[in-house]
């Protein structure tokens, strides 16, 4: 070997990327798992779904696009309309009590209060309650031949024959929504409880320095420390209620006369008949409430930040 | 301590699994397997679905191939096997109601079955007439796409004799409106009521779109493309059944039972009459021998026009996408499973109707009185869907449930009766267009 040989310095290989580049390249694949994913079991069923709802697919069959045909014919069904306004009533009601339970039951819990933690863990039976064994027992009870709401009110004389709680137009969707509410509200109670705990306890300390009373330190303390978690726990709940199908199915069935026929169950006698795309429209149709819905709490939590 | 170059190529190496699983994928799941796969229907007794199971088991191991039965609530039938049919996972062969077999088979999912049908069929002394006429229907367009092994859907009405007896009715109603006439004159609300009889949106509710043909009402012309809700008959058969409902003859709930609502009305003693094919036998049988006592068992009765008593079938299917090997074995086992010793053994512990001759001689039939209802509907009933053109807009019809959400429209919502038909004949009409312009 020369002398040249050995005092000629090594070629180094450049590197095929920079620091820089690097660090992107690995950015991106350590997402890409987790994108795949999503694409696979988020995107694909959405965009399919919305695709399939311009189609007269049916079970098992190919299916040709029809436009808006599906849509067409869901709006004109008396059905339809029904289902529009009792979704509305539905979801409105169940959130507006959960939200005032809720909240009105986590500022209880957070206080010094006797067996407090048991209180926190009672709470939360009616949610790890299977919803099938809560519906039914719901129904159960609202039932006029031997329910045990009849029986109170006619043994305490309060009513002098039976009340038809399911099966009148007048109550059967109030007693849907009594039922969403025992079976959902623990989990607006626990997240709510978990953000006023977040709370810092120096500033109703300092609010009732400043001479506030317990309202004014709930609004002006408490209600702003856990916005956030209302406008999220509102959202995700909302949409859990509007596609909440077991309650009604076991109870009412959408009836009587369609006055508990909600989306879902709309959705579900469309595939009774394997009409797949019929029954995608269904759901697609609740998209853009839902949409407008986040967008708005996503404006929110937007304006905090 | 993970390097850089770890993290890289661990990630690069998931990303390049998920894409060859999202490509794969769809092959890997309709791979087949060697196991031959089994859905049966699952029905009120124990006792007959563990025989069923025990008898294919017996076959896999005759033939020595590995079985798998899965026994499904018959409720649940169309949600599965819909959910199997899009994911390409659809058992080899499987109980099917005659209703979602005729959907199936219009959109080329079940494989025709005619010399099958034929050879069992012939080999226990024939088909009854109402098996073979639904079997044989034109939808099918010539072909026959299972093989029954037992008549279905046939309600029995149940009676509390002990009741009505002692109101003076020894006898069972002839006709709905003499139900009406007993029910009214024995019933003592809020104790017990007289026609526990579905008004909701579940299958039993569909009995009133029997009591509506009874009255010489129709769903659709002879065509079964022009829905005929808006007439005469219609009116005349709301008129009366919404006077029973506002003369508070009907259990309160009925317009929102469930399935088993008016079984639990019946059970309970809240009910006069209800209609039902057989569980409710059975269960008293086994629980409540006194209430077993103090009933008595029926036809359905009849309209002003004609008497109705709609006889089903269920049916063993084999699926387009079963292997021809595995096609060949579901055709020896739909023989195996229509043997008659097996299938008397079967009928009497589960709550159908015979399908063929030979089974028409089972003890049980002259044995059980429901199940002598049951042998009475199969031989003089009315295939399905009678007067009216059994077809895929009528089977919409009545998984809509149109008929009892126009009488809920009537005796809840206090819609005129003309109304009432008007909004229900044009829901009606919008299904069979859907059909008609395919």
């Amino acid at each position: 070997m020369s002398q040249d040989a050995l005092t000629r310095p090594q070629a180094v290989r450049e590197p095929r990327f920079n620091m820089r580049q690097a660090d992107s390249i690995l950015g991106y694949l350590l997402v890409a798992p987790l994108v795949i994913c999503i694409l696979m079991l988020v995107v694909y069923p959405f965009v399919f779904a919305i695709w399939i709802s311009f189609t007269d697919r049916v079970i098992g069959g190919g299916g040709n696009f029809i436009g808006l045909a599906n849509y067409a014919y869901l709006f004109q069904q008396n059905s339809f309309q029904q289902t529009v306004r009792n979704t509305i009533v539905l979801v409105f009601a169940v959130q507006t009590i959960k939200l005032i339970v809720g909240l009105g039951l986590a500022v209880l819990l957070n206080q010094e209060i006797r067996f407090r933690q048991f209180w926190r863990g009672l709470i939360l039976l009616p949610w790890a309650m299977p919803g099938f064994v809560a519906f039914i027992t719901w129904k159960l009870l609202y039932a006029p031949q031997g329910g045990a709401f009849n029986y109170i009110l006619i043994n305490l004389g309060l009513v002098s024959s039976h009340v038809d709680f399911l099966s009148t137009r007048e109550l059967a969707l109030p007693s849907v929504v009594v039922a969403l509410v025992w079976r959902g509200f623990p989990f607006w109670v626990i997240s709510f409880l978990a953000a006023l705990q977040t709370v810092p306890r120096e500033l109703y300390e300092a609010a009732a320095l400043d001479g506030a009373n317990a309202w004014q330190r709930f609004r002006n303390v408490s209600l702003p420390g856990i916005r956030h978690v209302v406008l999220v726990v509102v959202l995700v709940s909302t949409i859990w209620t509007t596609n909440s199908f077991e309650a009604i199915f076991l109870m009412t069935q959408g009836g009587p006369s369609n006055a508990t026929m909600t989306f879902p169950m709309l959705s579900y006698f469309s595939l009774q008949s394997l009409r797949i795309g019929e029954g995608a429209a269904v759901g697609v149709a609740m998209l853009p409430v839902f949409s407008a819905l986040a967008f708005v709490v996503a404006v929110l939590l937007q304006r905090d930040e | 301590m993970h390097t850089r170059k770890f993290l890289f190529k661990s990630s690069f190496r998931l990303t390049i699994l998920l894409l060859a699983m999202l490509v794969l994928l769809p092959n890997i799941v309709v791979a087949q397997s060697d196991t031959f796969t089994y859905w049966g229907g699952l029905i009120f007794s124990d006792e007959a679905n563990s025989m069923f199971e025990a008898r294919i088991k017996e076959w896999g191991e005759m033939k020595g191939i590995p079985v798998e039965v899965v026994m499904i609530n018959q409720n649940e039938t169309v949600q599965r096997v819909s959910a199997a049919i899009e994911a390409g996972t659809l058992p080899d062969a499987l109980d099917l109601g005659w209703g979602f077999m005729l959907l199936l088979s219009q959109n080329d999912q079940l494989v025709a079955l005619n010399d099958l049908y034929t050879e069992i069929g012939d080999a226990h002394g024939g088909w009854l007439d109402s098996i073979n006429s639904l079997m044989t229907s034109d939808e099918f367009g010539g072909s026959i796409y299972g093989v029954p092994y037992a008549a279905s859907g046939m309600n029995v009405l149940y009676r509390r004799y002990d009741v009505l007896s002692a109101a003076g009715f020894e006898d069972a109603p002839a006709t709905w409106e003499e139900a009406a006439d007993q029910s009214r004159a024995a019933q003592s609300p809020p104790e017990t009521y007289g026609m526990g009889f579905a008004l909701s949106n579940v299958g039993d509710g569909n009995l009133t779109t029997v009591m509506l043909q009874s009255w010489g009402g129709r769903i659709a012309d002879d065509t079964g493309t022009t829905c005929t809700i808006d007439s005469d008959e219609t009116r005349a058969f709301l008129e009366w059944i919404t006077t029973a409902f506002s003369d508070g003859l009907f259990p309160p709930g009925a317009t929102t039972w469930d399935g088993a609502g008016d079984n639990t009305a019946y059970q309970a003693g809240n009910a006069l009459f209800i209609a039902n094919p057989g569980s409710v036998y059975l269960n008293m049988k086994d629980n409540d021998p006194e209430l077993l006592e103090a009933s008595r068992f029926s036809g359905l009765p009849g309209g002003p026009v004609m008497r109705l008593v709609p006889v089903d079938t269920v049916i063993r299917s084999i699926p387009t996408t079963t292997s021809p090997d595995k096609q060949a074995l579901a055709a020896d086992l739909f023989q195996f499973l229509a043997d008659d010793e097996f299938m008397a053994a079967y009928m009497n512990a589960a709550i159908y109707g015979p399908a063929m001759q030979s089974q028409v001689d089972f003890p049980v039939f002259t044995e059980s009185p429901v199940h002598v209802g049951l042998l009475d509907g199969a031989l003089n009933g009315t295939p399905a869907g009678f007067p009216d053109v059994n077809n895929a807009a009528y089977a919409e019809y009545g998984t809509n449930f149109l008929t009892p959400r126009m009488i809920q429209r009537i005796a809840v919502d206090g819609i005129s009766i003309d109304d009432a038909i008007a909004e229900t004949q044009q829901a009606c009409q919008d299904i069979y267009d859907k059909y008609n312009t395919q």
